[in-house]
């Protein structure tokens, strides 16, 4: 599929690869291969129950979340940047549209995993606070006969403002909490944050306690990702959102191998060039590859326990959103 | 089926670029090293070797302390420079037997205190204090990744540590207007379009003055020299430690800068 095309056949392989890849990338390297005879299947069994993907390569699990932390820690500096450019900007539409459709309210408790350069906790925040905004200008309108020191006062009150709002930003990397509260700082986000180090397989909070739990671009990277659908479940309270921002699979065969040239030949070039890294930026684009598609994951968030789990696709697929309650 | 699915699978890690710290783990081992014809291979399509072509070149121009895209555009354009230089360094007795013992110059291989107990004026005294005096270390050289094949990675390789042999022979600072008189000399011997464009393009950032010394004298003085020396590859530098750096001038034809250039 994508991966004969970083090599020099690339213009000339056939279709033939990527029906191969695609037929056989959805049971993914992990499950046991069906129909293969009884006894092979018990020895390769047991060889396979430890092993994963990291990007097209083949990894024991205890090292796959070792190698994903440094490729984290490695681009956390240049996050951001690569991220504008490699999707020209198109990445802050995504997570804009991921807020919208969440809708926060005042006093909602959200919980941002993987969340380490705090793009949607900010947002979050950006989202109540111009909420509240309009709904004081409203309130204003109706009230004709206030004085212009009571008005001044109305505005002045920015305590207020997120209501009991708060998001806790929890990510496994250091280096991007780091990012992320330098920026914090720097965009001047004082109150309603919280930044806790943490495993998304493993959180460290009590069970039932967010409104709402989110994780953009951040669950392929996650080495069981049940596990960590199961953490979310917990943490959520009864009648409590999920929503998770990821790549997916491309619908449009054109669309598809378009993105493809791109993702392999464009992007880890600008990893280079940019941030001095090839390989972290071959590692994502073949991540991206790797997870499965919207349907599959789809009823993997069945399994956790969520109800009324939907999904709506962005720029043909590229990313989807998916969102599920617990009821 | 499932053999048949493995199969197919198998050459893809082909296209696999992630060699690893280790290659102990018996995990990765069979799936890694297939198609890596050295250990940091990171095999590029043209397409690729295009893209990088141009975003180095043009990252180099507009960040110059990028010194690793100043590497990956030698790698990417230096395909054919490369082979007519391996080429020669098989034609020589000296560069015939740098290719086949494939020498590397770095902290771990040479000997410091050995180097230093050396006559004054030798090639090793002048080398360490050239590293001294510009404050550079022989392991800041960035390993070959983009060149596809292994000969010539090597050949590449051998150029970047020779580079600092190349001030030391020459006698040039490593400031810009030391780094541009060492490129003009090097394009000349190999030939390398990297050195070329380094050489044409690299000036754009100096004053007035400098160029005005750069165009009059340097360069002049180091094409003449460039082109009178053999070529510069074929040294085996590791045995000419003791060999005093004027004899070695001498037999190379190099002559002296016309205007001192401070570091």
């Amino acid at each position: 599929m994508a991966a004969p095309r970083s090599c020099a056949l690339w213009g000339s392989c056939g279709r033939g690869w990527s029906r191969v890849m695609r037929g056989c990338r959805l049971p993914g390297l992990r499950s046991s291969w069906p129909g293969s005879p009884l006894g092979a299947r018990l020895l390769s069994q047991e060889k396979r129950a430890t092993e994963t993907h990291f990007g097209f390569e083949t990894v024991s699990e205890e090292e796959k979340g070792g190698k994903v932390y440094q490729v984290f820690e490695s681009v956390a500096k240049k996050y951001d940047v690569m991220n504008d450019m490699m999707s020209l900007g198109i990445h802050r539409l995504w997570k804009d549209l991921l807020l919208w459709r969440m809708h926060p309210f005042p006093g909602t408790q959200l919980l941002d995993v993987a969340g380490g350069t705090g793009d949607i906790a900010f947002r979050f925040l950006n989202y109540i606070q111009a909420q509240h905004r309009r709904k004081q200008k409203r309130q204003l309108r109706t009230q004709q006969n206030l004085s212009w020191e009571e008005i001044a006062q109305k505005y002045q009150n920015e305590e207020d403002s997120l209501n009991g709002s708060h998001v806790v930003v929890c990510d496994i990397n250091k280096e991007m909490l780091k990012i992320g509260r330098k920026k914090a700082c720097a965009q001047g986000y004082k109150t309603g944050l919280a930044w806790v180090l943490g495993d998304a397989e493993e959180l460290p909070f009590d069970d039932d306690k967010f409104d709402v739990y989110t994780i953009a671009f951040g669950i392929r990277n996650v080495t069981h990702i049940d596990r960590a659908l199961q953490e979310a479940h917990r943490v959520l309270k009864p009648g409590g959102r999920f929503l998770c921002l990821e790549f997916s699979q491309v619908t449009n065969p054109l669309v598809s191998r378009l993105y493809d040239l791109y993702s392999f030949q464009v992007i880890p070039v600008m990893g280079e060039v940019i941030a001095k890294d090839w390989k972290s930026y071959q590692y994502l684009v073949e991540s991206i590859r790797q997870f499965p598609a919207q349907e599959e994951f789809k009823e993997m968030i069945e399994d956790a326990g969520f109800q009324k789990v939907t999904y709506e696709s962005l720029t043909s697929g590229i990313v989807a959103i998916h969102s599920g309650f617990k009821l | 089926m499932v053999t048949l699915l493995r199969g197919t699978l198998r050459p893809l890690r082909l296209f696999q670029v992630f060699p690893g710290p280790a290659a102990d783990v018996p995990l990765r081992a069979a799936s890694q090293g297939t198609g890596l014809l050295y250990p940091e291979h990171i095999p590029t399509s043209l397409l690729q070797k295009v893209l990088l072509t141009a975003g180095s070149a043009g990252m180099a121009l507009y960040n110059p302390y990028r010194h690793d895209m100043v590497a990956v555009l030698g790698e990417t354009t230096g395909c054919r420079a490369l082979r007519v230089l391996r080429d020669q360094m098989k034609r020589d007795s000296e560069g015939a037997q740098i290719l086949q013992e494939r020498p590397r110059i770095s902290l771990s291989t040479l000997d410091l205190d050995k180097l230093r107990s050396l006559p004054e004026g030798s090639l090793a005294r002048e080398y360490l204090r050239f590293l001294d005096v510009n404050r550079v270390s022989p392991d800041t050289r960035a390993p070959t990744r983009f060149v596809d094949d292994e000969e010539l990675a090597y050949v590449i390789q051998r150029y970047r540590e020779v580079h600092d042999m190349l001030h030391t022979l020459l006698g040039m600072p490593t400031n810009i207007l030391g780094e541009i008189v060492v490129k003009w000399f090097e394009a000349v011997q190999t030939g390398l379009p990297m050195c070329i464009l380094g050489a044409l393009f690299g000036p754009i950032r100096l004053s007035a003055q400098h160029l005005q010394v750069l165009v009059s004298e340097l360069v002049p003085w180091a094409v003449q020299n460039g082109r009178r020396a053999p070529c510069v590859l074929n040294l085996y530098y590791e045995r000419r430690w003791e060999q005093p750096l004027k004899a070695l001038r001498e037999e190379l034809g190099i002559t002296d800068p016309p205007t001192h250039i401070k570091a």
